[in-house]
């Protein structure tokens, strides 16, 4: 890991202005009339995952006002699931962006986006499946478009890709009842799209515990890997606490991502142990594995994944002995205390010189005078040194991120919802053109000052105060950099990993 | 090993854990089956197993995904006990083809409908079908009509479950796992029915 060198990294051009994205390969643009779809300057309701409004159809004007829809229908226009309202009541509607595709598919290339007064339709083909949402929320492009991969991806993770043969057999095939009972999977996979930066990080967090207690559990997965299952993963609620894959089997942080979405969305799977088929696109798009899945208590979960139909009776067998190791070595109490403990927080950031012999803990620091360098720092108040409020870091070669928690001033759901798509919005402008081995950017606007630094090995985005001066931000992120390395041991999964690097 | 984990807040008639230190091997005393729920979506098959397993029952729909799995021991009066292995399946359309992967090697499967949807009832009907021509020969056939205290909406008569279960050599009883009517005698008559393993 390397420090941002002084004199200050160099800064790209568009460097203080919020620019558009240009797209390397610019998706097809068609100017439509604005759709009948008014903007509305509430966001949906995202309290609760489920489907809501099942009453609501296309003529309603509820239905018209929400800032961002997502539609998936078959080739033949029939709608296979709608973010809000019903399905069946939405066929016009469909049939209209049906009409749209084809007439585009037609023209030869396929439609990737049209610009309706200020409303974004983005589709995504997926053979006979179509998948379109229609947003007003200014996110760019490419995060949509990698929220409609997710949500295809979760459709083929309930069914695998063989649904395809269904629509070759017969191009009206009706899918919504092999859905059945998925609407709450899909909801809040959409909802996670504001607040899980895995979604468009395309990498996994884990949750912080001491090197030994995570040892001890991936041990213990390793063993029952051993004994013929293809991947032990041990979650405490989105977060992984150990995950083994057997050799060559690797695991996509997406497919984790959402593998985690169906098992937490599914209320059946807290009730008792479970076994269910599931499949991962990424592994194998075409065949289903099966997962036992068992809940050691309200947060901690225990996912075994393997080929064999008929394994239930020895994943049980597994899921014991695994549970009596976790015990004994008090690694379910250790997640519960890091539960409680949370991660890193910008207010604790150490000072740069950390050279204080034994390596820093991510234990938390008692009262405030604890660190003199935080007094002396110039901050507005709230957040960490030099106005920094969050921070996202990602290990290229882990597959792994961490962020810092959320703290004041970020502390509602709808100003957490506007960090993230703020850093989704830097996070696609970094990746749509060819990056070089460095690279950094530094953004203000009213909300936030935004750095963000791109190395071969890592990925940091932080948000400061807007008025936060540069050269300090950029102080500031060296000593993030140098905070994460420091803790490494305790908020990343080390060592053999069965993701794909 | 065994039932524990799975089965918080047991109710008072659970006795003992498991019961098969024994190694696991069948006894006359200690019969362990495997029995699998099956019916339409919505009938009610988890709530009668969380009925019968812990005693409670959860008006808020909880639908099923893949199978769960939760067993629950009963004492009969002749002092034998049995060890239900139950699975408890999705009933929905995506995984009626992985259906065997459930009741393959199931001693007892339990075919429930709602007695206010004749529907179901038929889907009841395709199920004692599929496990008369795929299951084990001698798997014991319980039908079960559910919702029996929504007897002001009833749209299945009595007598045609009784009949329909009469012709497929079934065992028939009407339940309703709101009011716990008839959940523990469901399991117990099926306890008796099955057939015992000769005496050594
Ligand atoms: N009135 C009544 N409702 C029931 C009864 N059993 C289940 N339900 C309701 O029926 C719905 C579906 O039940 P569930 O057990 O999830 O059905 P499953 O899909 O067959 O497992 C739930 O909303 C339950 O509250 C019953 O005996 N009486
Ligand atoms: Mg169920």
């Amino acid at each position: 890991m390397s420090e941002i060198t002084s004199p200050s990294p160099e800064l790209p051009s568009n460097s203080s202005s919020a620019s558009s994205d240009h797209d390397p390969d610019p998706p097809i643009q068609l100017q439509l009339p604005p759709l009948s779809i008014h903007d509305d300057p509430l966001p949906p309701p995202t309290s609760h995952p489920g489907k809501r409004n099942a009453d609501e159809d296309d003529a309603s004007i509820s239905w018209r006002k929400r800032k961002k829809h997502f539609f998936v229908l078959s080739h033949s226009g029939k709608p296979i699931y709608s973010r809000y309202g019903d399905e069946h009541k939405l066929a016009g509607f469909s049939a209209t962006l049906q009409a749209i595709i084809s007439f585009v598919e037609n023209g030869g290339d396929r439609v990737k986006l049209v610009r309706a007064g200020n409303h974004q339709v983005v589709f995504l083909v997926k053979g006979p499946i179509y998948l379109v949402c229609i947003s007003c929320t200014e996110e760019p492009y490419e995060s949509l478009r990698g929220q409609l991969e997710l949500i295809y991806g979760q459709v083929i993770v309930i069914l695998t890709k063989s649904i395809n043969k269904c629509f070759e057999r017969n191009s009206k095939f009706d899918m919504t009842p092999l859905l059945g009972g998925t609407d709450t999977v899909f909801s809040s996979l959409i909802h996670s799209f504001n607040w899980n930066p895995a979604t468009f990080l395309h990498a996994y967090t884990c949750l912080p515990l001491t090197y030994a207690a995570r040892q001890a559990a991936g041990a213990i997965l390793q063993d029952v890997v051993d004994s013929g299952v293809l991947f032990a993963i041990l979650m405490c609620r989105h977060k992984v606490i150990n995950l083994v894959g057997a050799q060559k089997a690797t695991l996509h942080p997406d497919d984790l991502l959402l593998l985690v979405n169906f098992i937490m969305s599914t209320e059946s799977f807290r009730t008792s142990e479970s076994f269910s088929p599931v499949c991962l696109p990424r592994y194998n798009p075409l065949a289903f594995l099966y997962a036992y899945i068992h809940y050691f208590d309200d947060d901690t979960y225990l996912m075994l994944l393997t080929t064999r139909s008929d394994a239930f009776y020895h994943l049980k067998d597994c899921r014991i002995h695994i549970e009596t190791v976790l015990l004994k070595s008090n690694v379910l109490s250790e997640v519960q205390r890091s539960l409680l403990d949370g991660g890193m927080r910008v207010e604790d950031l150490p000072p740069l010189p950390s050279r204080s012999g034994s390596s820093s803990h991510l234990g938390h620091p008692g009262p405030p005078t604890d660190s003199p360098y935080r007094s002396r720092e110039p901050s507005s108040g709230t957040g960490g040194a030099a106005g920094l409020w969050h921070f996202i870091y990602r290990s290229i070669f882990l597959d792994q991120y961490v962020s810092s928690d959320f703290s004041s001033p970020v502390n509602t759901p709808k100003q957490q919802k506007r960090l993230y798509r703020a850093y989704q919005k830097l996070f696609s402008s970094m990746h749509d053109k060819g990056i070089g081995p460095n690279k950094t950017q530094f953004r203000r606007d009213e909300n936030y000052a935004m750095l963000c630094w791109v190395t071969q090995d890592f990925e940091l985005y932080t948000a400061f105060d807007p008025l936060a001066d540069k050269a300090l931000a950029i102080k500031t992120c060296n000593r993030v950099c140098q905070w994460v390395k420091d803790v490494e041991n305790e908020i990343f999964l080390l060592g053999a990993s069965p993701f794909s690097w | 090993m065994g039932c524990g984990s799975s089965t918080p807040g047991r109710d008072s008639r659970q006795f003992g854990r498991d019961n098969s230190e024994n190694g696991g091997g069948q006894d006359a005393k200690n019969l362990r089956v495997k029995l699998v729920l099956l019916g339409d979506s919505g009938v009610g098959k988890s709530c009668i197993v969380l009925r019968f397993v812990r005693g409670q029952f959860d008006p808020t729909s909880k639908v099923t995904v893949g199978a769960s799995f939760l067993s629950q021991t009963i004492a009969l009066q002749d002092s034998t006990t049995v060890k239900f292995e139950i699975w408890d399946t999705a009933g929905q359309e995506r995984y009626a083809a992985l259906a065997p992967l459930y009741y393959r090697g199931a001693a007892v499967a339990v075919v429930v409908y709602d007695i206010t949807s004749p529907e179901s009832f038929s889907k009841a009907q395709y199920w004692v079908k599929e496990l008369q021509k795929h299951g084990s020969p001698e798997i014991v056939l319980a039908l079960v009509g559910n919702k029996a205290d929504l007897h002001e909406k009833r749209e299945v008569a009595v007598q045609d479950g009784i009949d329909y279960a009469e012709k497929n050599g079934m065992f028939f009883i009407e339940t309703s796992a709101k009011t716990a009517d008839n959940i523990n005698e469901l399991f117990e008559e099926i306890a008796k029915r099955l057939p015992r393993p000769s005496a050594s």
